[in-house]
């Protein structure tokens, strides 16, 4: 039998119910979302690669059920359904999450606050990575390794280079996965993708063609073949790409000073203040201070808001390559660690401005939040 | 009285043909002593070895299990059905039949999508354009799951397909598929390609020991017969054995044989009296043949070769190594 599930997690130590209590005096409302969800938003948000760490069953019925591997989902859903949707508003949670992890215990319990709809983003994010650091202190830890990044700092940057939108596409897909975005940036550099002999004289002829005469004549080839099983995409989008293909064909190659240009940006790190400065010239050197300014305005109006919630700047390690390999997020993200023991993340969390919509939220709401492991804190013995 | 040795063969179909048909040659008949509905059989004239018919994914269950100790499944089940497979099971040998490759096959009608770069990129560009992600009809989750990954590709969803997979995308229930083919005519059939580097594994049917099975002295000294005959079955056609005496045959002769045709010399060569022995891949033997006239040979036996016993046994040294 797998002995990571004879473990049972302990019930919430009066500790942790302690630090929820607080959170719930700052204004953030409890909430105990239902332990069994639906697989499908979890599968669709986070990827198929979490499918292996959960905890999946199917109903009689046939629909497909997972026990709960994060709360930011659940939370979000609930909040959706409920009356109060596209209102800010705060909540709170502590209860157990499951996920299979090697030997680790599968059912562990995890605490958290999850902001929605706050149009004051630097303020909100600020608050997060300090309300974090109150659930270090609860435990006695008072002085836990801060990292932080900004997703959007690296998608600005990578929107405001001279590089055709099916490369931009991939570089910010893989911004999460690094080793990935290395192969990426080789590829540029090599220009490899361009060994397409069986297309090449089609390509080659449709290069330089007026774009709406290419995609007709491409588009009644393709009718022409009587082809209809397209698998989901249609004939024009297909046509569509096939001429991006060949209007790549011409220029795959990334001229070496942009590749140069993204591993300077991608190695920018310090302080936030320091960071913010490397920033700035960087981006007055390469003319692209106009693109990632909404980005950078809003990383130093949260430093600043940092410095408000008492955070010393000069403990905050900020890096451009820091992601938390999740897809949703999409701008500040932070963890809190303890080098000194495992180094896994104690509390992490980050702002998801995409994920309600893509939850069916018809209205954008900014959403931002973070999880705190509480077995991972409760170690550390001290506090209240 | 001691446990059996439980060898697990595939229960129906092609597969059980193959395997049965292998066996036999090895000098292991397979028998139902009690009719051939039986589930349970034995070995001919081997006591102590219990065969267990049982379908495909049932006997990769049982390996990963350790409930038989030796069984016959294809290697993508073993892939597939097995996390961490090395550290479950031994894979010792391929038996030369149930080649299927497991492969990435998109509709013909993508003329921009060659390579699993390209469906990196069409499946990013997909999920912006569609507001969904782009669906993988398979029943090889953990294949495409682990190939997918390794390529960089994150915007897709599996669709569990347990049946008449290459039919999703015309059905309208996925873009593509990750399915197994043999030539490729059931794919082509239902207007589907090939991705050039979607080729996720090679697999045919394979020897398969559990290293979680209880692995006694009796249940070793059983698998290493049953080993033994398989590798002199094995080695015997992997070769034709070809005789010729001829007093201008030498060391020197030999050496060239060797280099130019890769036979083997299994009893030395050649004796005083000029008779020799050769063992030369089948491919090779009518230029063997030749090169031995020209060099002075007046006649030239070639024969098929039923067992090759060698003191060696490369199958269960494997085993052994393994458990």
């Amino acid at each position: 039998m797998d002995a990571s599930v004879t473990t049972a997690a302990q019930g919430p130590d009066a500790r942790a119910e302690a630090l929820i209590a607080s959170y719930e005096r700052a204004g953030y409302r409890r909430c105990a979302p239902a332990i069994l969800q639906p697989a499908e938003p979890f599968l669709d948000l986070s990827g198929e690669d979490i499918r292996k760490r959960m905890y999946l069953t199917t109903a009689p019925s046939g629909g497909e059920f997972c026990l709960r591997p994060d709360l930011t989902i659940p939370v979000s859903r609930d909040y959706l359904a409920s009356p109060a949707a596209g209102k800010p508003m705060g909540f709170c949670y502590l209860g157990p999450v499951f996920r299979h992890s090697g030997d680790g215990a599968a059912e562990f319990m995890q605490a958290g606050i999850e902001s929605f709809g706050r149009a004051d983003k630097a303020a909100a994010d600020a608050e997060m990575l300090a309300r974090g650091l109150e659930a270090t202190a609860h435990y006695g830890l008072t002085q836990p390794d801060i990292q932080t990044g900004d997703v959007a700092l690296f998608v600005n940057f990578i929107a405001g280079l001279d590089l055709p939108p099916a490369w931009k596409r991939r570089l910010i897909k893989d911004f999460n996965r690094k080793a990935n975005l290395a192969q990426d940036l080789d590829r540029l550099v090599l220009g490899g993708n361009n060994e397409r002999p069986e297309y090449q004289g089609v390509l080659a002829a449709l290069a330089g063609a007026d774009p709406k005469g290419a995609h007709a004549l491409v588009t009644d080839l393709l009718s022409i073949a009587g082809i209809s099983a397209v698998g989901g995409r249609s004939v024009g989008e297909i046509a569509d790409r096939f001429l991006e293909q060949a209007a790549l064909g011409a220029s795959t190659k990334l001229p070496r000073d942009v590749r140069a240009l993204i591993e300077r940006f991608l190695a920018i790190a310090g302080d936030p203040d320091q960071a913010a400065a490397a920033l700035r010239a960087l981006a007055g050197e390469a003319d692209l201070a106009p693109a990632i300014a909404p980005a950078l305005d809003l990383f130093e109006y949260r430093t600043g808001f940092l410095a408000a919630h008492g955070v010393d700047p000069a403990r905050v390690r900020f890096s451009t390559a820091f992601g938390r390999g999740f897809d949703y997020y999409t701008g500040f993200v932070f963890e809190l660690t303890d080098p000194s023991r495992t180094g896994d993340p104690l509390v992490a969390g980050g702002r998801y401005d995409e994920l309600l919509s893509r939850l069916g939220s018809a209205q954008a709401i900014p959403a931002v939040g973070f999880a705190v492991w509480i077995e991972r804190l409760a170690v550390y013995g001290g506090g209240a | 009285m001691t446990s059996p040795l439980v060898l697990a063969v595939p229960a129906k179909g092609r597969l059980q043909e193959n395997a049965e048909a292998f066996f036999t040659r090895s000098g292991l008949a397979l028998i139902k002593p009690r009719g051939a509905r039986d589930y349970r059989g034995a070995v001919a004239g081997l006591d102590g070895v219990e065969v267990a018919y049982l379908s495909a994914a049932e006997i990769t269950s049982q390996l990963a299990a350790g409930a038989v100790h030796l069984g016959v499944t294809g290697e993508d089940l073993v892939r597939e059905m097995i996390p961490d497979a090395d550290s479950k099971v031994v894979l010792i040998e391929g038996l030369g039949f149930g080649f299927a490759n497991v492969v990435v096959a998109v509709p013909q009608a993508w003329i921009d999508v060659r390579s699993m770069a390209d469906i990196d990129d069409v499946a990013t560009a997909f999920r912006h354009t569609h507001d969904r992600k782009m669906r993988v009809a398979t029943k090889y989750v953990s294949l495409t799951r682990g190939f997918f990954s390794a390529h960089g590709i994150f915007d897709y969803r599996i669709v569990e397909s347990s049946g008449a997979t290459e039919g999703a995308p015309a059905a309208g229930t996925a873009e593509m598929i990750v399915d197994i083919t043999t030539t490729g005519a059931t794919l082509a059939a239902n207007a589907l390609k090939v991705i050039e580097d979607g080729t996720i594994l090679r697999s045919q049917a394979n020897l398969v020991a559990a290293r979680g099975a209880p692995w006694g002295a009796s249940e070793r000294e059983l698998a290493r017969v049953i080993l033994d005959r398989i590798a002199a079955q094995q080695r015997a056609r992997a070769f034709r054995e070809v005789r010729a005496r001829f007093a201008a045959c030498d060391a020197r002769l030999v050496d060239s044989a060797r280099q130019k045709f890769g036979v083997v010399t299994p009893f030395g060569g050649p004796t005083s009296s000029g008779m020799l022995t050769l063992h030369c891949p089948p491919g090779e033997v009518y230029a063997l043949t030749s090169f031995l006239r020209e060099n002075g040979a007046e006649a030239v036996a070639v024969a098929d070769l039923d067992y090759v016993f060698s003191r060696d046994n490369p199958l269960y040294a494997k085993l052994e190594a393994g458990l």
